[in-house]
């Protein structure tokens, strides 16, 4: 075990004083909080400004429209029946983005068609029906009733229906936490492949400048894998903690300084940056940081074992430092199924191929990442321990079996391994 | 101080080692010698417990050895290897402590070596700028650097330069004189029978010979001397006459030669030197003693129609 530290460490110290990692540790977190802010951003602040006609040749909505002006949606109205045809070609239409018509059945019927030129955002389509819907209630109160506006939108309201998981009432795992999970998790493989490959090259790179017979003369191979296993998980986790500070300080700073406005009353009493609030608030008041990154760390170090012995024993078996890629293949798809896993049990999370997948080795990171993010019903909160138990298992097995492949391969050079010769060397003692 | 005791070895049936049993003895310099693919590596690799032999014991020290002695050998495999980008003086340290030296002690014995080949300089540098007849010392001081009790070199002096080999040579004899038993092997076996005490001899998985090199010799030498003389070759003819028949000659230059020659009868060295003084000048005369390669020729000979030894 002492060998295993003394590989362990200059496995570490010569990861640390590599370039890719000092990239991967500035550029990485970097990276990550430039999407964020995206995400934040594009969710809503980024506004489009529109200009839309109203076609109401029955003047049903007698030009008008909601007292309080949107800045982003500027109307005008036409009394004339318009065609599609000379709307999309005629220059005198162009300055508008899009056209609402209103015929004189609209109050009967309840339907229109709004032709734009460039796909409305999410939130634009919300804001026009919204508003046109707020003036045709207008025109509905005085028509067909004696009651005033507020009293008919009283009744006029839509019936709200929440769908509800019956062990969740109170819906604290929403969809959208469950992206977090996801996130986490993803964040988990692809670590986990990067510091893998990591492995993979350098125990190649140790097999073909032949410094390997050297070290076998003084260390046991199980000590060596382990060693170089530990080395560069530990220079993983220094990774790890630079890109939860980094990132963790600019969301701070973000919050303080960018997004403070989404905190503003103002803006949340006017509704009218709820998808932009929707990230800010799940960034900055869902999650709960101090217990996901508990367990990204417990299912990151177990993952990252479990991988990161096939890595090691795929660096053994190799002949030089290009061979081996056919059955790195099998293994990146192993990981990007993995991922593709998380996100099935986001959509299906009571299935039962989700307990499977967490469950399963090889899927029990992510997937366990992201039912930790949806929460775990009352009682059933085992399950994590029982993923987790359930990788470590087979951590070690696996480790054992790469030993095995370790022992027996690391002093064959030159040759193109075979699946069979990876057979006959897990055979042998 | 090893006895290796009928070792058999076999990688998927082919056989590497066939109950192959050696001696070594404490502060002697032996020469494992053999051609290419005998199976002195594999040997070499179950002594240092990298590879596991399939049956047959070796004794270190008297107790069976086990991992925990592998600090007290050291190892110079034939495929060596550096890494590129560490110093001299990391990559000490580091096969240092994994020898179980402290870094005290380490640090000690890198400035001896350092001093000894008067190279302190390359301390901070790193193994990627050194020549390879630098990271050939590297290589060398970090074997020897926890003074291990046995050395073992497989193959010392393939790829080294010339100057490196005789520096190595002498390294090799100082050691040897302060109580170190060392083990070398190799396929070359001019460039090792010079300073070996003794050597065993593997062909085709098999230990063919074992013993001392000047005893091998002695048991096999033809009784033919050697002549260094000035002259014409036909007056040292004339003067072997009836007594002696030449056996070989070699022309060093216009009038000096190398004769080889065989007594006839009785007569002894004496003998051919009285008969040719006079006749040539006789520069010098020597016993010829066959070379392990001929020991080895002779004794694989009827064995194999043809070697691949280089």
């Amino acid at each position: 075990m002492k060998n295993s530290w003394i590989i362990a460490m200059r496995e570490m110290r010569e990861r640390i004083g590599s370039r890719s990692f000092l990239l991967m540790a500035f550029l990485g977190p970097v990276v990550v909080l430039i999407l964020i802010y995206l995400l934040f951003a594009l969710g809503g602040n980024e506004q489009q400004k529109w200009h839309v006609l109203i076609v109401d040749p029955a003047n049903v909505m007698e030009q008008k429209i909601m007292a309080k002006e949107d800045p982003n949606i500027t109307y005008s109205f036409a009394n004339n029946y318009i065609e599609i045809a000379d709307f999309a070609d005629k220059p005198e239409y162009q300055p508008y983005d899009a056209m609402v018509e209103v015929n004189e059945k609209i109050l009967s019927n309840k339907s229109s068609f709004v032709f734009y030129r460039e796909k409305p955002s999410f939130t634009m389509t919300v804001n026009v029906r919204y508003q046109v819907e707020r003036r045709l209630e207008e025109v509905l109160a005085a028509e067909f009733t004696k009651l005033s506006v507020s009293e008919f939108r009283k009744i006029k309201q839509p019936l709200n229906m929440a769908f509800r998981n019956v062990y969740d009432p109170s819906n604290s795992s929403a969809d959208i936490g469950a992206w977090v999970g996801l996130f986490f998790g993803t964040v988990i493989f692809v670590f986990i492949f990067l510091f893998g490959m990591t492995i993979l090259r350098s125990v190649s790179r140790e097999k073909s400048n032949r410094i390997v017979e050297v070290l076998l003369a003084t260390v046991h191979p199980r000590a060596l894998m382990l060693g170089k296993i530990i080395g560069i998980g530990l220079s993983a986790l220094l990774q790890v903690a630079i890109w939860s500070l980094v990132i963790g300080g600019g969301l701070y700073i973000m919050r303080e300084t960018i997004f403070i406005d989404a905190y503003d009353p103002v803006n949340v009493a006017a509704g009218q940056t709820s998808d932009y609030n929707q990230f800010v608030e799940l960034v900055f008041e869902r999650i709960q940081y101090g217990s996901m990154l508990f367990y990204f760390l417990l299912f990151f170090i177990s993952g990252y074992l479990f991988y990161g012995a096939f890595f090691a024993a795929l660096g053994a078996v190799t002949g030089s430092e290009s061979d081996g890629q056919q059955f790195l293949f099998p293994l990146i798809a192993l990981l990007l199924f993995a991922v593709y896993a998380g996100y099935f049990v986001m959509q299906h999370p009571d299935s039962s191929m989700a307990t499977v997948y967490l469950y399963l080795p090889f899927t029990a990171p992510v997937v366990s990442m992201v039912k930790l993010s949806m929460g775990f019903e009352p009682g059933a909160s085992y399950q994590l321990f029982v993923s987790l138990a359930s990788i470590l298992v087979s951590a070690f097995l696996v480790l054992g079996l790469a030993a095995r492949l370790y022992k027996n391969g690391l002093l064959q050079f030159g040759h193109s391994v075979r699946l069979r010769t990876i057979l006959t060397w897990l055979k042998m003692k | 101080m090893l006895e290796i005791q009928e070792i058999t070895k076999r990688y998927n049936r082919k056989l590497a080692l066939d109950e192959v049993s050696l001696s070594l003895r404490q502060g002697e310099l032996f020469g494992l010698l053999g051609p290419n693919g005998a199976g002195k590596t594999t040997l070499i690799r179950i002594i240092n417990q990298i590879v596991e032999a399939d049956s047959g014991t070796i004794r270190f020290k008297g107790d069976l050895m086990q991992q925990k002695h592998v600090a007290s050998i050291g190892y110079l495999p034939e495929e060596r290897g550096l890494y590129k980008n560490m110093t001299v003086e990391a990559h000490a340290n580091f096969l240092g402590a994994l020898r179980g030296l402290s870094k005290r002690d380490c640090e000690k014995a890198l400035n001896y070596w350092l001093d000894r080949f008067d190279i302190q300089n390359w301390r901070k540098k790193r193994i990627e700028e050194l020549s390879k007849g630098m990271a050939q010392k590297v290589q060398f001081i970090c074997t020897v650097l926890h003074e291990p009790d046995l050395l073992i070199l497989d193959e010392p002096f393939s790829g080294f330069d010339p100057v490196n080999v005789e520096l190595i040579k002498q390294e090799l004899l100082e050691m040897k004189a302060r109580g170190k038993t060392i083990m070398i092997s190799s396929h070359n076996m001019r460039s090792v029978e010079e300073i070996c005490d003794r050597v065993a001899l593997i062909h085709q998985s098999k230990k063919v010979l074992e013993g001392r090199v000047s005893v091998l010799q002695e048991e096999r030498k033809t009784g033919e001397y050697a002549v260094k003389f000035r002259g014409t070759m036909i007056a040292f003819v004339n003067a072997l006459w009836t007594g002696f028949e030449l056996v070989d000659k070699e022309v060093l230059g216009d009038d000096r030669f190398i004769a080889k020659v065989k007594m006839r009868g009785e007569n002894s060295f004496e003998d051919l030197l009285k008969v040719l003084m006079g006749q040539v000048r006789i520069e010098a005369a020597w016993e010829v003693l066959p070379s392990m390669q001929d020991i080895f020729i002779q004794e694989v000979a009827p064995k194999t129609e043809t070697e691949d030894e280089k």
